[in-house]
């Protein structure tokens, strides 16, 4: 039975964003925090080795960047994963709802492409080969990249890493901030390059959870299931919603999601 | 090898990937629904195993256990991007790109490390 809800909740994640399989797991069915969070992690690698397949090929994808950010994310997710079985459930939930809410935020706040000027790459950026360009459709022209403010952008994925890893989460969100925001790539690079990583970050900490007994397959077989149908589905739909709508459904529920998880940590449900 | 095939075969390889496991996983979870998780689709006893121990894939494997399936699922699943990893540091040395294949060998080294840890 919960094997069934759990294939739908997947599916809806896969069509919304997987931040709401544990909420959905633990509030609503009362699944222990530990297995969403091992059946959570499996659906983000579905999810991001799915999408990121076509993303390659679209040559949106900064193998160099990726990788060298990868070495961050990997720390930080098994250091992650090692931390969560140390954690008192109260404190996962009260950081999943800072998560969601968090994320919320983030929608509200338009990401804008910056007007790409003549990038000229820093030393750091030059030495280890942190810039490129990639060809824009919409532009109809090659755009140049360089990273700007490395450390901190470097900084900030392990953060990311460290968060995936505590929650069984992707921090999409997290690493598109790290690379668009801090590290000043397009917004396109950015967000193919860091689907990209989620996979292999989720796959560090997938490994430790794995051999904790926390990988259930009678609720991740489901999940894995569902979120690779709805993310089919959810390629399907999103594209025919602007973008504004997709904000003015997803929004609200993060929050409401959001607030409902805090409420659990803090032990008032 | 040319960076142009290099990225063709990271995609092939996601696509592999995703489209074994998620037939792996597909067959346990039909199965279950037919002979419960714990059953096997050859009609073998019952297992006793707990369904989160991965050590007995090879043996379910054998008598079609529903969970046993899905568990080679979920690993192919996880395997992935271990695999993705590699590639990229096979494809990094025949590039000559010695800084990368350092980097890239240092991050599969992270990710080995992270399956061999004992609970």
């Amino acid at each position: 039975m919960i094997s069934l809800v759990a294939g739908l909740i997947g599916a809806l994640a896969g069509v919304g964003g997987g931040l709401f399989v544990i909420p959905a797991l633990t509030l609503a069915f009362g699944v222990d925090i530990h297995l969403a969070i091992g059946a959570s992690i499996v659906g983000v690698i579905a999810t991001s080795s799915g999408s990121a397949a076509a993303y390659v090929r679209d040559r949106m994808t900064d193998l160099h960047i990726g990788m060298f950010l990868e070495l961050a994310t990997t720390a930080g997710a098994i250091s992650g994963a090692l931390l969560t079985s140390l954690i008192a459930p109260a404190f996962l939930f009260v950081l999943l709802g800072l998560v969601l809410l968090g994320s919320a935020a983030l929608q509200l706040v338009r990401l804008t492409d910056q007007p790409a000027g003549p990038v000229t790459p820093s030393p750091l950026a030059r030495r280890l080969r942190l810039f490129g360009s990639y060809p824009d459709r919409n532009q109809g022209r090659t755009v140049a990249y360089a990273a700007r403010r490395i450390p901190l952008g470097f900084g900030l994925m392990g953060c990311a890493g460290l968060v995936s890893g505590l929650l069984g989460i992707g921090s999409g969100a997290l690493k598109v901030v790290a690379m668009d925001t801090a590290m000043g790539l397009p917004i396109k690079v950015s967000s193919a390059t860091s689907n990209f990583m989620i996979g292999v970050t989720a796959a560090a900490s997938a490994g430790i959870y794995l051999s904790r007994g926390d990988v259930d397959p009678r609720i991740a077989a489901p999940v894995a299931l569902g979120v690779l149908g709805g993310a089919v589905l959810g390629a399907r739909i999103l594209p025919h919603l602007s973008n504004r709508a997709v904000r003015r459904i997803f929004v609200p529920v993060l929050v409401l999601v959001g607030l409902q998880t805090l409420a659990r940590g803090f032990g008032l449900v | 090898m040319t960076a142009e095939r290099f990225r063709a075969w990271v995609s092939r390889i996601l696509i592999a990937g995703v489209a074994i496991s998620a037939g792996l996983i597909a067959t346990g979870f039909i199965g279950a629904l037919l002979v419960g998780w714990t059953g096997s689709l050859v009609g073998a006893a019952q297992g006793t195993s707990d369904p989160t121990d991965f050590s007995s894939v090879v043996s379910g494997l054998g008598a079609l256990r529903p969970i046993a399936i899905a568990q080679a699922g979920l690993l192919a699943l996880i395997a992935t991007p271990v695999a993705r990893v590699g590639i990229s540091l096979v494809a990094f040395v025949l590039e000559r790109d010695r800084l990368y294949a350092v980097i890239t060998a240092a991050v599969l080294g992270l990710l080995l490390l992270s399956l061999l840890v004992v609970r």
